[in-house]
């Protein structure tokens, strides 16, 4: 069978995602720069932009200087590559066989595909408005070999399909970079006098070797297909979800939990496999009257142990109804994260925070009580002692400093400073007594002041001058006076040591 | 009991101190300290800027440094005496010169060997460890220190409020006790008042690099360290009143001042047992006989005596010689060079050969640049070659050695773009914002950037951040950033000269500079030779070579005729394309009115068309009175002696002081203050307070307030550019001579621009079409006939022939033409000669590109044909046969049209001598009613007019209120635009993006200068394009014109996108001046 191949090219990849995204940019003016030698070029512009006259490869300040309020972010390499990845994926709807052609096009295979929508001219249009409703400009082109499409849709005639056996035909127009050429080759052909691939492409293959290298007979042999190219098509992912139909509606507790047990041994498979974890999980009843019911469970470390899985998927499967019955199961694994495999310890229970039982616990709890009531808490670097320390996100967050432990700091730290009656001698001496609760203290030992500015880019306010002192029980608090002495000035009492 | 702060830090180690060294001494002042030391860390860079903070005030400063050791504990060094200083300084250039510039690797060794008379303070580390005690290496270095130093080694203690001030302290004295190191107090001090906290956090930020909000512990937790009253650091201090005793009894050791600091000129100069001045005498009188002959005029011989006398009085036999050995050095090399500034007008200068200007002939009188009772050091600033001036600065450091030569400092100082840069970024204000910022200030020294603009942005100014971080940005400005290297300022000394200020490496190989800029050395009275570079005088020289090899002429700077009619009639008439200094389009349209006929004329020329005079309205009242449009009159008797010889309007910078000396009363000290201030203090806010002083003065003394006001804002604007009359005599020289050379060697001059590129206003195209428009012939590069630089060729009709040299090609290098010359034995035949030099193919394809096969019959297209098959060649069997396919001889290459061919010259070299590529489209201009710019002067004032050529420069001075000057060129010649800012405004993208510009307007003819007032703009661009596209053989391919664009049709713009992308570059984009 004759092979047939599509090429999309998009015109405006990363202005049309970004319009995508942010649609009050449809009719502004912007482009994607990125440095460069300590410049700023122009790496992509949208269709308002190029209007104004600015194209790529422009300095920014230069395209600036033209038009003042011109838009701009900074061109974030990356997402492209992702973007195209992920557009590549969506086509295969399309045809099995995608390949992306960084940076801002597509090959499709479609050989044998196009019939299903009627024929190449309805398979071409359904696609073009596709990405039209999804907000790409695409410019397309149909041709028997790879090197034709990719001229067709970047320098023939709109959306043009070129018949079986005509790639030579429609090349011959065509500027010798739709060859897909090296820059310096085509500089070079342009120095020649020749721009149009129909100017050279006749010529005596010798002649065009000694001078141009293989690469432009190559191309010109992949154009006409006198030589097949190759490509790897992408893969799609493969979603964390595993699926169990139910022949029969589930109405039983026990049912549910052999669907759940099943589900759950699968899915930790595949997550074994890859090196990965489970943080946050989903399973869903679909019953047969068409409601769904559903819990949910999340983990404080990556894990793939069905059975504390099970455990944690327990305490909750009371609240799902089964009414008239079950016909399908879904788990889902909505977050996951790398949990690389570890060798298993010969003595269990290292305790501390890389025990994995320890986690286990925690999870348990939480499960009960309901997550945000166990904390953990990490230092941070702040002078300020209400900011001194910070709740951590996950139970195995990195301590990114040491703790403090140069300074004297209570077991206890009040969150909000308690406020206290004291008899104190100016101008910065401890004071010799407080009152806190109704009731006196008298200080025996004292030391500071250890003086604490505020945190000018947080909050205004005054200095605090901490004492740390002791009553004549013994009992040892962090006092502090807020201010100075000679101004209005408030005592508290922020913490108890030990 | 008294208290001395023995360490402060000052904004001059650079990111750590936030605080400017005189506010440290104000405050200090006004606290009634007596004395205060200075320690930055490892510089001596503040030290002056203090020392001159306490002139008139009760306070002296103690000299210091905080030495950082890279193996040991921080010590604060306090010399006793000069000698010790000279120790410290010696200490320091060691630690700066072993590393690259910007920092010091000191050893503890280092600061051993240079101890003597030095008072030393340790610094102990700033915490306890966990069983409350010093670390034990501390301890252990400590021991070590006091074997070395003795009793002249002391320990800091300050209470820092860090909690366990109490613990510390007694540690301390624990220590102090048992090794016998007396205990002084000391504050740390990093700014002069708690409310400069803010400002160090961030200035800890950018030193860091990181933002307020990730800084954490690398800031200090609170704000104590700033300069306390003396009865607070008492109180503090009230348990140990031995350490607060201990800081008098090292200020009373260290009496050292800056003052006892002498400079001394390097002897070396006399020869034959001769004092300096005797040798001076001697020379002069030797020079004068062969400048004057053996009768030197008796009026000129007064003159040299009273010079002679005036210098004998003032001591400045020694700057003149030091001045002259440099020139006779740069004479015996064939360097050309130049004085200029207050001394160099002298008839001494002038005998010693100095300046080529002869004073007595042009009434340049000594006395008018200098004057004893300003007691200001003579300036004499040299130009030379830009090409060879590296020649006399290693000759400097050859001669005196490094240690006693070495380049003046600039301390660059922070502007407001940069400070705000940096402190928003320390503040963590997202690159976005910061540029939106930036982008709403538009001069680096203007005023501080208005609410307006930044809401203009987008900003809120009632974000608290965004006010902090606007307010921090006003404390950061002016602060210094950095020890950058003057631009050829040298200091050099008799002793050592690391004795007086340490040394240090400079960025650039060889060089090495003095950490005090030019006001430090001026304040402690040190002098400088400049040492610059010009780039005029290169031009000048290879001039004069070529006519002496072409011309047999010997010139010299001063042996060119003077006062030629001829050359003043062309400068009449503006033809200056190339000349010094008066070439610019400003220049060019001054010249017809102000119409130069003698060399004052030239000087004023040079002064008028400047920021000074142009900001104080200047320009037209001179105009107008030398034409006689206007009475000579002078606002009072006392002026007239000032204003006389430029008619009543002060134009030059002397001038302007000696106003403001006579005037309004300055001193003449506080004259020059009021004109330093323009430049330095401008950051500093300092300006409003002269402007009052001179204005009041003015008008107390029965001055119109409008003519004071005139003379202020013409001080401001000499405060950027100054431009005295001693320089401007000195450039007017260099405007005559390159003037003269152009009048009668357009071929000389040319050819030695173009081999001095870059330089000047103009790009080589048109230096070009200027040579051929005063019949020079310009023949094109060429394999069997250029070399690396133009060249001269034999004589045809009146002048020589330029051949264009290698070195206008684009890309190719001298070394590679170097080999091809050498090996251009007899003529190249072939191509293949050429790569049998060992010469890259891509070398002969950027040959091949400019065009430069023709002598052997291969035009551009052919030449690369050729070329790009040279690699493969049969080797080994096959060699000798013939490695092309029969079939390839009958490759017919696409025919290259004349255009194409412009168009590529203008690709490989910027220009081409074929034709101008508008004449292509000449016939399509006049379709649309376009005339050649030459016909512009056969038209009228107020006609309405189109003109249409490539944009060779588009100007936008500031002092134009943002009118934009544009120069078009076509092919019979130039036309000037001009135009204003709306219209700038709304045609800003062609104005900016055109290759081929049209402008339509009203024509404005004043005598000879013509303008065209821009109503409308557009952009012809395509028209050039289409030169290059081949007759394309389907429509649908043709290029759509601007109205039948439309987006839809992705194909059109994708090609017409690519031709743009190929075709844009090729000619020189117009060069934007501000």
């Amino acid at each position: 069978m004759q092979k047939r191949f599509l090429t999309i090219w998009f015109r405006y990849l990363k202005t049309d995602w970004l319009t995508r995204r942010r649609p009050a940019l449809v009719h502004t003016p912007f482009v994607l720069a990125a440095p460069d030698h300590g410049r700023m070029i122009i790496t992509a512009v949208n269709i308002p932009a190029q209007k104004q006259g600015i194209n790529r490869d422009m300095v920014l300040a230069d395209a600036r200087a033209i038009y003042p309020s011109l838009q701009y972010m900074e061109d974030k390499q990356e997402p492209s590559g992702k973007l195209l990845q992920t557009i590549a994926a969506w086509c295969i709807r399309y045809s099995p066989w995608v390949v992306a052609d960084p940076p801002d096009g597509l090959i499709l295979d479609i050989t044998g595909c196009t019939h299903l929508w009627g024929g190449e001219t309805t398979y071409l249009t359904s696609i073009i408005n596709r990405f039209k409703l999804m907000g790409y400009t695409v410019r397309t082109g149909i041709a028997d070999t790879i090197g034709a499409s990719w001229a067709i849709a970047r320098f023939g005639k709109d959306n043009f399909i070129v018949e079986t056996g005509q790639q030579e035909q429609a090349l011959l127009d065509l500027p010798a970079s739709a060859l897909r050429l090296s820059p310096e080759i085509i500089e070079r052909l342009h120095k020649l006098g020749l721009r149009e691939t129909g100017s050279f492409i006749h010529m005596p293959r010798s002649a065009l070797r000694r001078r141009f290298g293989e690469e432009l007979l190559q191309r010109i042999d992949q154009a006409l297909g006198n030589k097949e190219e190759i490509t790897v098509p992408v893969l799609q992912p493969e979603p964390w979800q595993e699926r169990l139909p139910c022949l029969e509606p589930i109405t039983t507790r026990t049912g549910i939990e052999i669907a759940l047990q099943r589900l759950l041994e699968s899915l930790c498979k595949r997550l074994q496999l890859q090196q990965k974890g489970l943080r946050v999980a989903c399973f869903k009843c679909y019953r047969i009257d068409g409601k769904t019911q559903q819990i949910e469970t999340g983990t404080n470390r990556g894990s793939y142990k069905v059975s504390h899985l099970f455990k944690l998927f327990e305490l909750k499967l009371d609240t799902i109804e089964p009414d008239l019955g079950i016909e399908l199961f879904v788990l889902e694994a909505s977050k996951v994260e790398d949990a690389p495999a570890t060798q298993e310890n010969l003595w269990e229970g290292t305790c501390g925070l890389a025990d994995i039982k320890f986690s286990e616990l925690i999870d348990r709890i939480e499960g009960k009580i309901g997550a945000g009531h166990i904390h953990r808490y990490l230092p941070d670097e702040h002078y300020w002692p209400e900011r001194s320390v910070k709740p951590a996100v996950t139970l195995h967050e990195k301590i990114t400093m040491a703790w403090n432990t140069d300074r004297p700091r209570p077991v206890q730290l009040l969150s909000i400073p308690e406020p206290i009656q004291v008899t104190a001698p100016i101008p910065d001496y401890p004071p010799m007594n407080f009152r806190y609760k109704q009731k006196l203290h008298t200080v025996k030992k004292a030391d500071g002041p250890e003086r604490i500015e505020a945190e000018w880019w947080l909050q205004e306010g005054q200095h605090r001058d901490y004492y740390v002192v002791e009553d004549a029980e013994g009992q040892r608090y962090w006092l502090f006076r807020s201010g100075h002495y000679e101004e209005g000035h408030e005592w508290f009492i922020h913490g108890f040591f030990a | 009991m008294s208290y001395t702060e023995l360490q402060v830090t000052t904004n001059f180690s650079f990111l750590r101190g936030a605080s400017h060294p005189d506010e440290l001494i104000n405050q200090a002042a006004a606290f009634g300290y007596k004395e205060i030391a200075i320690t930055d860390r490892n510089s001596f860079a503040g030290l002056v800027r203090a020392h001159a903070a306490t002139k008139e005030k009760d306070i002296r400063i103690i000299p210091a440094c905080r030495l950082d050791l890279s193996d040991g504990y921080s010590l604060l060094a306090y010399p006793t005496n000069k000698n010790a200083y000279s120790q410290l300084s010696a200490l320091l250039t060691g630690g700066n010169l072993r590393t690259e510039k910007g920092q010091c690797l000191l050893y503890k060794a280092d600061v051993y060997r240079h101890a003597i008379d030095m008072k030393f303070i340790v610094v102990p580390p700033a915490m306890l460890n966990n069983s409350f005690h010093f670390e034990p290496a501390f301890e252990q270095m400590l021991k070590e220190y006091k074997d070395v130093f003795g009793k002249e080694l002391y320990i800091a203690a300050s209470r820092r409020y860090y909690g366990d001030d109490n613990k510390q302290l007694y540690r301390l004295s624990q220590l102090a006790e048992q090794l016998q190191i007396p205990l002084v107090a000391t504050n740390d001090v990093h700014y002069h008042t708690a409310k400069r906290r803010q400002l160090q956090d961030v200035l800890t930020c950018i030193r860091e690099k990181c933002t307020i909000h990730t800084a954490g512990f690398r800031l200090h937790p609170n704000a104590e360290r700033y300069l306390k009253a003396k009865e607070e650091m008492l109180r503090l201090f009230r348990q140990y009143p031995d350490a607060i005793k201990r800081t008098q009894e090292i200020a009373e050791a260290c009496r050292f001042s800056l003052n006892e600091l002498k400079y001394e000129y390097p002897e070396e100069l006399t020869a034959e047992g001769r004092t300096p001045l005797e040798e001076l005498t001697y020379l002069t009188w030797q020079g004068a006989t062969q400048c004057f002959g053996d009768q030197v005029p008796e009026n000129t011989i007064n003159i040299i005596r009273h010079e002679l006398d005036f210098i004998e009085k003032m001591n400045y036999a020694n700057y003149f010689l030091t001045v002259h050995d440099i020139v006779r050095f740069a004479r015996s090399q064939n360097i050309l060079c130049q004085g200029r500034g207050s001394a160099a007008n002298s008839t001494i200068c002038y005998c010693l050969g100095i300046t080529s200007i002869d004073p007595v002939k042009f009434d340049l009188l000594f006395e008018r640049f200098i004057s004893s009772a300003r007691n200001e050091p003579p300036d004499i600033d040299v130009d030379f070659e830009h090409e060879r001036r590296e020649e006399v600065i290693q000759y400097i450091y050859d001669k005196y050695g490094r240690d006693r030569a070495a380049i003046v400092a600039t301390v660059t100082q922070q502007h407001q773009k940069g400070a705000l840069r940096d402190v928003a970024k320390a503040m963590g204000i997202s690159v976005d914002t910061i540029n939106r910022l930036t982008n709403s200030m538009w001069d680096s020294i203007a005023e501080w950037v208005n609410e307006k603009q930044i809401a203009e942005q987008g900003l809120d100014l009632k974000d608290k951040h965004l006010r902090k971080t606007l307010q921090l940005t006003r404390q950061y400005m002016g602060f210094p950033r950095q020890l950058g290297q003057h631009t050829g300022g040298f200091v050099i000394t008799k002793g050592k000269l690391s004795d007086l200020c340490p040394i240090l490496n400079a960025r650039m190989e060889n060089r090495t500079c003095i950490e005090w800029n030019k006001d430090d050395i001026d304040a402690l009275g040190f002098l400088k030779v400049d040492v610059l570079a010009l780039g005029m005088l290169t031009c000048i020289r290879k001039a004069f070579e070529l006519a002496k090899k072409h011309y047999c002429k010997a010139y010299t700077l001063a042996n060119i005729p003077q006062d030629d009619p001829a050359v003043y009639e062309m400068i009449c008439h503006a033809d200056t394309i190339g000349v010094f200094q008066i070439e610019s389009r400003a220049q060019q349209s001054m010249l017809p009115r102000l119409k130069p006929r003698c060399f004052y004329d030239l000087v004023i020329e040079v002064a008028i068309v400047r920021p000074g005079p142009i900001q104080g309205d200047m320009v037209h009242p001179y105009l107008r009175r030398r034409n006689n449009e206007e009475k000579v009159e002078y606002p009072s008797d006392e002026l007239k002696e000032i204003l006389e010889r430029t008619l009543g309007v002060p134009l030059f910078q002397e001038q302007a002081m000696k106003i403001a000396i006579v005037a309004a009363e300055f001193t003449p000290a506080e004259a020059d203050e009021l004109r330093r201030s323009m430049a330095t203090f401008k950051l500093q806010g300092m300006v409003t307070k002269f402007e009052k002083k001179l204005i009041d003065g003015m008008m107390k003394r029965g001055y119109s307030y409008e003519y004071a006001h005139r003379v202020f804002k013409q001080l401001e604007g000499f405060g950027s550019y100054g431009f005295p009359e001693s320089h401007a005599a000195s450039f007017a020289l260099l405007v005559y001579v390159s003037s003269w050379l152009k009048c009668y060697y357009p071929d000389a001059f040319a050819c030695a621009l173009l081999n001095s590129m870059p330089m000047g206003f103009y790009q080589p195209a048109q230096i070009v079409i200027d040579a051929k428009k005063h019949g020079v012939e310009v023949r094109p590069a060429d394999i069997n006939h250029s070399t690396w630089d133009n060249l001269l060729e034999q004589l045809n009709g009146k002048y020589c022939a330029i051949r264009l040299g290698f070195r206008q090609v684009k890309g190719l290098r001298e070394e590679d033409m170097q080999v091809l010359v050498t090996g251009r034995k007899n003529t190249f035949a072939c191509i293949r000669e050429l790569l049998n030099l060992g010469l890259s193919k891509t070398t002969l394809e950027k040959l091949a590109d400019a065009d430069a096969f023709r002598s052997i019959g291969l035009d551009r297209r052919r030449a690369l044909w050729e070329i790009s098959a040279c690699n493969d060649q049969p080797v080994g069997i096959f060699k000798g046969q013939t490695s092309a396919d029969p079939a390839e001889e009958k490759v017919i290459l696409p025919h290259m049209s004349e255009a194409e061919h412009v168009i590529r010259d203008y690709k490989a070299i910027s220009l081409s001598l074929k034709a101008h590529p508008v004449s292509f489209v000449r016939e399509k201009l006049e379709l649309l009613h376009i005339v050649p710019t030459q016909q512009l002067s056969v038209m009228h004032d107020g006609d309405k007019v189109k003109v249409a050529g490539l944009v060779t420069i588009r100007q936008r001075p500031g002092t134009a209120e943002g009118v934009c000057f544009v120069t078009i060129e076509d092919e019979t010649g130039i036309a000037n635009l001009v135009v204003f800012p709306n219209i700038f405004e709304t045609f800003r993208k062609e104005l900016l993006q055109a290759s081929l510009f049209m402008a339509e307007g009203k024509l404005q003819v004043e005598g000879e200068v013509i303008h065209v007032i821009v109503q409308r703009c557009y952009d012809l661009s395509p028209l050039i394009q289409n030169l290059t596209a081949t007759k394309e053989k389907s429509s649908r391919l043709m290029p759509l014109s601007r109205a039948d664009e439309s987006i839809s049709s992705a194909n059109a713009v994708a090609k017409r996108k690519q031709k743009i992308t190929r075709e844009e570059s090729l000619f020189p984009r117009g060069r934007n001046f501000r």
